[in-house]
């Protein structure tokens, strides 16, 4: 009786394996942890086009987005670099590059001139020193493990970091940046306290 | 777990059978016994010699058909490619210098040149050549078809309607046409045509075998048109979507003439040498300077920018 059963289950899963295998990859029932298609969706934003501009509309800036994937380097040293060159214009980037002494420097310096290089074949960008950075940050890229050997048989994971880096060059001058006043920050933190809403009075 | 254990008790009696035939002759010096007697690790089950597959390699299929008779025919690893356009314009029209100008003074001259096509003894043999493959060409209406044909390529080409396109145009002018237009917006306009379309060239000439004949007729057309071109983000770069603008062109028509499923469609376009310069585009552009030698200086109010050599080309 148990022998027969244990049988028809073993048919059972095999055709269910086999009906698996038949149906394509991209409608497996089994959840993958990966998307199936990579996202590689900030080198898709170069690809959006804009209906023409009707000629009481102000003019649209020209935008690059540019990144690198898979930089030997960590992405918490990278920040550092992408939050120095935010908001600068690409000419005062690029020298404040030159002369920093981190290996990422390099590497950002390059993609900033490659992107410079695009906008102006590109995408219509007409003084190639009239762009600024808009957004400029790192991300983690897909590490490789390795064993880290320590004392008395005992081991550790280590990894190998990569990162990505990602920035956004904008035509135009760059947007200027007002230092906080004391009396508008006095200002502000008055009008947050006058904006409370009191919760369960009468 | 039943079945093993079965063919067991069932092979106990034969066995005994056996050690008693054994007995027997280990008493007999004549026939020596053998070194090894097997009781316990006898064989006692038979398995049939086709489930044993797994060590077995695969027999050459190819060598059991020859041996069978079968013959198979060489296959051939070929890939058929159709080629349904020439690679380009052979024997191009060579526009007369001053067409479409108005010039009074040698308004005789063009006249005489401008005459019908009836000069050009290889154009009439074109002619009579596509007249025997497709029997609905003539001189007088193919004009008017043709300037339809070039009016929906371009209307297409502003949609960016892709089938269509390859419809109305040859393969070789497709890319021409479209190449860096995916992110741009493209808005065209055919106003009117101020002088009705001419045949001025034909030729026929065949590609790789004999036989194989192409049409390329050359269309001599004034119009007035609206070009703008908006580039990624909405901006104009360039022409204007109400000035109209006087064209003189000439249209290169093609068709497969041995390939009953031909059409006419647009194949290229004709640049003569005297053409004036185009508009420039809404945008500054850098040109490369000159290569200087480390001594020397860039003289920026003397530099004369070089200008191209005035070449006919053929788009």
């Amino acid at each position: 009786m148990a022998t027969l059963a244990a049988g028809r289950g073993l048919a059972s899963l095999r055709g269910l394996t086999g009906f698996l295998h038949s149906r394509p990859q991209s409608l497996s029932c089994f959840h993958s942890g990966c998307s199936l298609e990579s996202a590689k969706n900030w080198e898709r934003k170069n690809l959006t086009l804009h209906p023409p501009q009707l000629p009481e509309e102000p003019r649209r800036p020209a935008e690059v987005h540019h990144c690198r994937r898979q930089i030997k380097y960590s992405k918490d040293k990278m920040w550092y670099l992408a939050k120095l060159i935010r908001g600068m214009s690409i000419d005062q980037a690029l020298a404040q590059l030159e002369f920093n002494d981190k290996k990422g420097a390099k590497i950002i310096k390059e993609v900033l001139l490659e992107a410079q290089e695009m906008a102006v074949k590109n995408h219509s960008v007409e003084y190639k020193s009239n762009l600024y950075v808009a957004e400029s940050f790192s991300g983690k890229g897909q590490y490789l493990k390795r064993i880290r050997y320590h004392g008395r048989g005992m081991f550790g994971i280590m990894d190998r970091v990569y990162c990505h880096y990602f920035v956004k060059l904008v035509e135009g001058a760059p947007p200027a940046v007002q230092a906080p006043n004391s009396l508008d920050q006095a200002h502000d933190y008055v009008q947050g306290l006058r904006s409370r809403t009191i919760i369960h009075s009468l | 777990m039943a079945a093993p254990v079965r063919r067991t008790l069932a092979a106990l009696p034969r066995a005994t059978f056996r050690s008693l035939q054994n007995a027997e002759a280990c008493l007999d010096v004549r026939h020596p016994l053998p070194f090894a007697l097997q009781v316990r690790t006898k064989k006692r089950h038979f398995v049939p010699p086709a489930v044993r597959v797994k060590g077995r390699t695969q027999r050459d299929p190819e060598a059991k058909a020859r041996a069978a008779g079968i013959v198979f025919r060489q296959q051939y690893m070929e890939r058929p490619i159709n080629i349904a356009c020439s690679a380009g314009i052979f024997d191009p029209y060579i526009p007369p210098e001053g067409d479409a100008r108005l010039s009074t003074l040698s308004k005789d001259g063009l006249k005489q040149r401008t005459e019908q096509i009836r000069q050009s003894a290889a154009s009439q043999l074109a002619i009579r050549k596509i007249k025997e493959h497709d029997p609905q060409f003539t001189t007088k209406d193919f004009p008017q078809r043709a300037q339809e044909i070039f009016i929906d390529a371009h209307n297409a080409l502003a949609q960016f309607d892709k089938e269509k396109l390859h419809s109305l145009v040859t393969e070789r002018c497709y890319p021409e046409m479209t190449r860096g237009n995916r992110y741009k917006t493209i808005r065209w306009r055919f106003l009117e045509s101020l002088e009705p379309p001419r045949l001025v060239h034909t030729r026929c000439p065949d590609m790789v075998t004999k036989g194989n004949l192409y049409g390329q007729v050359t269309l001599r057309m004034h119009s007035r048109q609206t070009l703008a071109i908006y580039d990624r983000f909405g901006r104009l770069m360039l022409g204007s979507e109400e000035e109209p603008k006087d064209v003189l062109e000439y249209l290169v028509i093609e068709r497969h003439l041995v390939n009953p499923y031909g059409r006419w469609r647009l194949h290229g376009k004709i640049v003569p040498a005297w053409a004036p310069s185009k508009d420039p585009v809404i945008k500054t552009v850098m040109i490369p300077g000159p290569e200087l030698k480390p001594w020397e200086e860039f003289d920026a109010l003397h530099y004369e920018i070089p200008k191209p050599k005035a070449v006919q080309w053929s788009k």
